[in-house]
């Protein structure tokens, strides 16, 4: 590590994917948001792809001597988990803030993500007020609805690109695929402590058009990851086995019914597709049903590396003032 | 240098406040005339109220005392798995923390590990609790467990026991696990006993960990039953599963055949049609056995470890390999 890397307190990460705006523009109304923050910082572009233009206007930015700025390019376009991650690898602040490649927020409000982290691990930008129509409104209302009632987090906005937290958690979760989005999600089941922050939203952050139904579909995922993840994913035959076992139930039933017809009532069984139907029914059930135990066989087997638990201090007296971060320890049990 | 840590004594708490300190008087009561050096692991499993405080300010005081802090609730196999994780001692007792269990019994337990015991189980053979909405359902569940399992444990419930640490650390302890304790470390080959212990009637708060619902627990002894028996020959185990549509699948398509080629009767569309979904259907079964194989062989998972942690040396033969050198 070079000096100047040591000595950086907080890392701003930008992932420039497919919206972006003129990044110069961008960048001056950030580091005028961050001014008052009395902590050393750097940025860090992470380029999701080719982007020749916004590359040119960092390059330029970069030789007229702004310091602190570094520009990760992409080969092609991971998607803005990825672009994290790899903005995460060249961080060398304690503190991350990952801000939109877009004017989705005032830029002037940046700075009031940073005052939460000193009680909480997480802070989650959230546009308010925010302007949309109705339909805009309800579809937000519905998604959120649906991310508290299955994990019982009251979200507002977890389209917002702007999050300050720990560099811990960013490590911790290893996000991938569209996971940032659900980021304060998954760092609540971690068990670091999550907080929003009301930030205004930009003038300029208006969405011209409809959405596509591939925008639909993608929330939809979202929810079920969500669930598949919060519920699941430590045991998996709960999830598989019960709608396996309730198909499978269902195609016994619908068989016991016809075998009950053709001997009481001698109905023929032949041709009737209903047998056909029962039949699918029981065999998709134990298809399910193998699954979740295959996914089982997965979990066991790769259970050393899953930890169920984070053990946020060890505390004992009186050795070496004895506060020990869990890791410490952890090296220590697993020799 | 101090002595090395004999005994571990574990206890997850979750809210609670009033029985933290009782406990631990009753521990040190039970445990310090055994003369042996011994630890305390209190896990405190994201309580809400001042049982953190109160563990904090007991370690203060007492410095056999470790506390575990979690971040958040994660539910007591976990807090049995951080407890045995930071655990130092040769031997390894868990208990509740609602002084149900009886921290004399502790000697007992400690006897039977050293007779040569892996893991020691309480049973609660006089139990103070509700019989219908609690002693019932326990009865079937642990006969139950004990037909799936092979292992026949009057009292799976009962949080009070014994393990030889070096065991016990590398058994993966997950999700829901602890109700399934002595089944999973059975994956290691372990010597079981069960000692009787005594049990009390709550004193203080109410009951966190109630009765889970039925289906849950069948599932449950489904994976135990699948990781116990089988996780090292996954492709016999689905295998197996798919017998029965295999003879089916079979038995409607040759009925179907036979009747259109040797009567020429009018094939029967749904019979040989479910035969089809019944004949595929055991085939995909078979491959998710394969797929099972994989998982397993590229997992660096392998049974000698397991068998490793129990194993004995003939003394006889080991002597005379001594007296060789």
């Amino acid at each position: 590590m070079t000096e100047r890397d040591a000595k950086v307190e907080l890392s701003v990460i930008i992932p420039v994917g497919k919206r972006c705006a003129n990044v110069r523009e961008l960048y001056d109304e950030y580091v005028s948001g961050l001014e008052s923050v009395r902590l050393t910082r750097e940025f860090i572009f992470v380029l999701d792809g080719p982007h020749a233009q916004v590359l040119a206007e960092l390059e330029q930015l970069i030789s007229e001597g702004t310091a602190n700025v570094v520009v990760v390019c992409l080969s092609r376009s991971f998607g803005e988990s990825t672009a994290l991650m790899a903005g995460l690898e060249r961080a060398a602040g304690e503190l991350i803030l990952t801000l939109p490649a877009y004017h989705q927020i005032d830029g002037r409000d940046v700075a009031k993500l940073l005052t939460p982290l000193e009680s909480a691990d997480v802070a989650i930008g959230w546009r308010w007020p925010r302007s949309g129509g109705f339909l805009e409104r309800a579809r937000r209302a519905v998604f959120h609805g649906m991310v508290a009632w299955v994990t019982g987090m009251r979200l507002h906005d977890l389209g917002c690109g702007a999050r300050a937290m720990r560099r811990r958690v960013l490590e911790e979760l290893s996000l991938y695929g569209d996971q940032h989005r659900l980021l304060a999600v998954l760092a609540d089941r971690k068990g670091f402590r999550v907080t929003e922050v009301a930030l205004r939203q930009s003038d300029r952050d208006r969405f011209e058009g409809v959405y596509r139904p591939r925008e639909y579909a993608h929330l939809v995922l979202d929810v079920f990851t969500v669930f598949f993840l919060v519920r699941f994913t430590k045991k998996p035959l709960r999830f598989f086995g019960m709608i396996g076992a309730s198909m499978c139930g269902a195609g016994v039933l619908v068989v016991l019914y016809l075998v009950f017809g053709r001997l009481v009532f001698n109905r023929s069984l032949a041709d009737r597709p209903a047998l056909l139907l029962s039949s699918l029914l029981v065999v998709l059930g134990l298809q399910l049903f193998a699954l979740g135990l295959l996914a089982e066989l997965i979990i066991f087997t790769q259970a050393r590396h899953l930890k169920d638990y984070q053990a946020a201090e060890i505390i004992q007296y009186p050795e070496n003032s004895a506060r020990q971060l869990p890791h410490e320890s952890r090296t220590a049990a697993i020799s | 240098m101090r002595p090395p840590i004999k005994l571990s004594v574990i206890v997850p708490f979750y809210n609670e406040q009033d029985s933290i300190g009782a406990l631990h008087t009753a521990i040190v009561d039970a445990v310090a005339p055994l003369q042996i050096p011994f630890e305390m692991v209190f896990v405190d499993d994201g309580s809400k109220d001042q049982t953190l405080a109160r563990a904090v300010e007991l370690a203060r005081k007492d410095h056999r005392i470790r506390v575990v802090q979690f971040r958040r609730n994660y539910g007591q196999t976990a807090a049995m798995a951080a407890g045995i994780e930071y655990a130092r001692g040769e031997v390894l007792v868990t208990m509740d923390g609602d002084l149900q269990n009886d921290p004399a019994d502790i000697e007992q337990f400690l006897r039977k590990i050293d007779a040569g015991y892996d893991v020691v189980v309480g049973w609660r053979h006089d139990r103070q609790d509700k019989l219908v909405s609690r002693k019932v359902p326990s009865v079937i569940a642990n006969w139950l467990i004990g037909k799936v399992t092979g292992i026949p444990i009057k009292d799976n419930g009962c949080s009070l026991k014994a393990y030889r640490a070096s065991v016990i650390k590398n058994i993966p302890l997950y999700s829901e696990m602890h109700r399934f304790i002595p089944a999973m470390a059975s994956i290691a080959g372990t010597r079981i006993a069960e000692v009787k212990v005594r049990h009390h009637a709550r004193r203080f708060g109410a009951s966190k960990y109630g009765l889970s619902r039925i289906y849950k627990v069948l599932l449950d002894l489904m994976v135990i039953k699948t990781l116990t028996s089988f996780a090292a020959r996954p492709l016999l185990w689905f295998a197996f599963l798919a017998l029965p549509l295999f003879l089916i699948g079979t038995v409607a398509l040759v009925y179907a055949l036979t009747m259109s080629i040797v009567y020429h009767a009018a094939t029967s569309l749904p019979i040989a049609g479910s035969g089809v979904i019944f004949l595929t259907s055991a085939f995909i079964l078979f491959c998710s056995g394969a797929l099972g194989e994989l998982v397993y062989n590229l997992s660096g998972m392998r049974e000698h470890d397991f068998a490793r942690l129990t194993q004995r040396l003939d003394t006889r033969a080991a002597a005379a390999e001594i007296q060789a050198r």
